[in-house]
């Protein structure tokens, strides 16, 4: 009885631990480790505490199995990405980093100005691809003129409207 | 736009530091140990071997490595192995009736298999007598200069 009480709480962990795998990879993994605890106590030809705590240790933590199987590149959710995108960014430094400050804060503490020089950052850059600079540059000049804009609509519709 | 631009260089950061630090610890005490690494290389052609001569029930592959010491230190990390060695095609599967309970799944090699073992074989071969050479000669050289 409570040989089975440590066996069930041990698989009930490690249930709870493998939640990132994949549904049928996770199912079949409780299958293998519940076979291979009662594979062990008939081998040992005993159910008591001992021997159970005996094969639950051989086995190790729940947790260490699912990081083993974290490491055999089992697609799931969580998995980590390949290194190889990261390694292209590795190049960012003083001019991506300020071209965005510029952008942002830039944009607050130095009206126009600040967005100019983080654009023409963004031109010098050479992490981001024509495309992208493109965009941000669409982005800024249309938030730079679209007060102008709305104003000039203001404007024009009051005029109208008094006329 | 200009969030999702943050986004972006934040997220990719992360990848890239991420990953690691989950792996190195999801596992505590086992990051700093040389032989964890060294087993992590080799335990599937060990497997490999088990398995290339007789089909073999996972419990069965799981006693013999863990008997030949060294190799495991946790038996139910062997599991996560079989399953991607079966997903390489490396070894094969068969379910067959048991006496003692439900159906057991048995592991047998591949060609495939058999090919990537014999691979490790002589790489294995090449590998260890150089670390071998190499200890012996600096374990010379360190009583010499003392």
């Amino acid at each position: 009885m409570e040989a089975d009480a440590l066996v069930r709480d041990y698989l009930g962990r490690l249930e709870a631990a493998a939640w990132p795998l994949a549904a049928d990879r996770r199912g079949e993994l409780l299958v293998e480790v519940r076979e291979h605890i009662e594979s062990a106590l008939a081998e040992a030809g005993n159910r008591d505490e001992v021997t159970a705590r005996n094969v639950l240790e051989r086995l190790g933590a729940p947790e260490e199995i699912v990081a083993a199987e974290a490491e055999t590149g089992q697609p799931a959710g969580w998995m980590p990405p390949s290194p190889g995108p990261a390694d292209r960014r590795a190049g960012w430094g003083l001019i991506e980093v300020g071209a965005l400050l510029f952008l942002t804060v830039g944009a607050i503490f130095l009206p126009i100005v600040g967005p100019m020089v983080g654009l023409v950052l963004v031109w010098l850059s050479t992490e981001w691809t024509t495309r992208q600079k493109s965009i941000a540059t669409l982005i800024v000049v249309i938030l730079l003129f679209l007060p102008v804009l709305l104003l000039l609509g203001v404007s024009v519709g009051s005029t109208s409207s008094g006329s | 736009m200009l969030e999702q631009m943050f986004y972006l260089a934040n997220g990719q950061d992360l990848t890239g530091i991420y990953p690691r630090i989950i792996l190195r610890d999801m596992v505590p005490g086992e990051t700093r140990n040389p032989l964890t690494e060294l087993r992590r290389g080799v335990l599937e052609y060990c497997v490999l071997a088990v398995v290339r001569h007789e089909e073999s029930y996972a419990f069965d592959i799981v006693r013999e490595l863990a008997g030949a010491g060294e190799l495991v230190t946790s038996e139910g990390t062997i599991y996560p192995l079989l399953s991607r060695l079966r997903r390489d095609r490396l070894v094969t599967t068969t379910w067959r009736e048991s006496d003692a309970g439900p159906p057991r799944r048995y592991y047998r090699i591949t060609d495939e298999g058999r090919r990537a073992l014999d691979g490790f074989r002589s790489d294995w071969a090449r590998f260890r007598d150089a670390v071998d050479a190499l200890l012996a000669a600096t374990a010379r050289g360190g009583k010499d200069g003392g």
